[in-house]
């Protein structure tokens, strides 16, 4: 049985690029933080708060994602979408995502588990 | 929002850049409200979801730091071992010279022994306090300027600031002989040097007798010192030549050495100890032995300078030899590489 810890460190490390990857692929939809931190724990991409939030902004200072604040709500929210440049490296990364997935497969010896 | 809520806030804001801040605290204000009103919605007391958001957002300060860009280290790991190396190099090498130096000048001032040495501890400290925040901060500011970089390379993937070509070239053999030889002959002379500046027959008083070129009362005291000193540079060439190439430790001691070599000759000049007050009468020109006259300033300078090659030159030879020598730098990766 594998301890918790180092389990917990090595899914934290092997998470941690499919982030961006995730952030992006889900704002094509644009969103605000909070729902995005819903959509993206329905999806099953466990993250945190304090990541996602600073996250958003270099993303959106690297030009990948575009914000726009909607004040047509109940209160203020800051909605994010995945910009042109993002879409385009989203679907370079989803790509290199999938041959990742494949090769891995391949080591393992061709079976899926 | 409670006041718990306004107290994040304000703890968060103060790591974010001005123009920024209106737009962040907004966002986080609306994203702690959403958190909030999802937890009460499911039937959670209102004061406990509360802290239980804002506690899932975490420490205020390192959120900020996310936000803002900004690293939670003065110094990071790709420029803690050059960080290290420095310091611990000037501390050794520095602080004890100066401390010698000074109890040595308060000594030959007059001062009686503890007096000497509460001086020369005074002073090393003092030195040892500017020497470790200057290079903190420069390399502190040198963290900051990279981990900009660092944070545009992250996304975009522009990484890979090394290449082959940055790989140091590997040592010529090791040292020879004939290096060895022509190092030490050059330290003996200097010992030849010094013994026969002092000795030649250059003036004599009115009784006849020779005026010396240096302090008599600092010769008796300082000359035994560098010679001492010289002598070990050139034994230190022996070991080198033994040893067979130059290593971190043994430039080490070569910089010490020629640190405790250019510290007192520097001090001395500087201070006016160095010429004899007689000698430079005979000369016809008393400035000559002066502290801040043009000789003593540009012995001083020059000491330094040369002192400083030699110490360069030592570390220079040493991680040649250390980067080829895989054994050496285990561990190190990007050194390890042949």
């Amino acid at each position: 049985m594998i301890d918790d810890e180092v389990l917990g460190t090595h899914r934290q490390e092997l998470r941690r690029g499919t982030v961006v990857l995730a952030c992006l692929l889900a704002l094509r939809a644009p969103e605000y933080g909070y729902a995005l931190l819903k959509r993206l724990d329905a999806a099953g991409i466990a993250s945190d708060a304090n990541t996602i939030y600073p996250l958003l902004r270099r993303l959106e200072e690297r030009g990948l994602l575009a914000s726009e604040w909607n004040t047509d709500d109940t209160r203020p929210r800051k909605f994010y979408r995945t910009s042109g440049a993002g879409i385009e490296l989203a679907a370079q990364l989803m790509h290199d995502m999938t041959d990742l997935t494949a090769s891995l497969h391949a080591l393992n010896g061709g079976t899926d588990r | 929002m409670t006041t718990l809520t306004e107290r994040y806030l304000a703890a968060a804001q103060r790591g974010i850049p001005e123009a920024e801040r209106a737009d962040v605290e907004r966002e986080l204000r609306s994203s702690i409200a959403d958190a909030l009103e999802d937890r009460v919605t499911g039937g959670e007391d209102r004061a406990a979801a509360e802290k239980a958001v804002l506690e899932g957002l975490g420490d205020p300060v390192r959120l900020a730091a996310g936000i803002a860009g900004r690293p939670l280290h003065l110094i990071g790991p790709e420029l803690f071992v050059e960080y290290r190396q420095l310091l611990v190099m000037l501390l050794s090498v520095v602080v004890p010279i100066v401390a010698v130096v000074l109890a040595a000048v308060s000594l030959a001032g007059g001062e009686d022994y503890p007096g000497a040495i509460l001086a020369g501890l005074g002073g090393a400290g003092n030195v040892a306090v500017h020497m470790a925040f200057w290079v903190t901060l420069v390399f502190a500011l040198v963290e900051r300027f990279d981990a900009a970089r660092d944070a545009r390379n992250e996304i975009t993937g522009a990484a890979g600031r090394w290449t082959v070509d940055r790989l140091p070239a590997l040592p010529p053999g090791r040292v020879t002989a004939g290096e060895t030889v022509g190092e030490v002959i050059t330290t003996l002379i200097s010992v030849g040097g010094l013994l026969w500046l002092n000795g030649a027959n250059w003036f004599t008083d009115a009784s006849g007798d020779v005026i010396p070129l240096f302090n008599p009362d600092v010769w008796a005291v300082v000359m035994p010192f560098l010679i001492g000193v010289l002598a070990s540079i050139a034994g230190l060439q022996v070991i080198i030549f033994l040893v067979g190439r130059w290593t971190t430790p043994l430039a080490i001691s070569h910089g010490v050495l020629h640190v405790a070599f250019a510290a007192p000759v520097t001090a001395l000049a500087l201070t006016g100890n160095l010429i004899n007050p007689p000698f430079a009468d005979a000369v016809g020109w008393p400035p000559l032995a002066e502290g801040n006259g043009p000789v003593m300033l540009s012995i001083a300078a020059g000491t330094v300078l040369v002192t400083a090659w030699y110490i360069f030159d030592g570390f220079r030879r040493a991680r040649r030899h250390d980067t080829a020598e895989p054994s050496v730098a285990a561990g190190e990766p990007g050194r390890a590489v042949r």
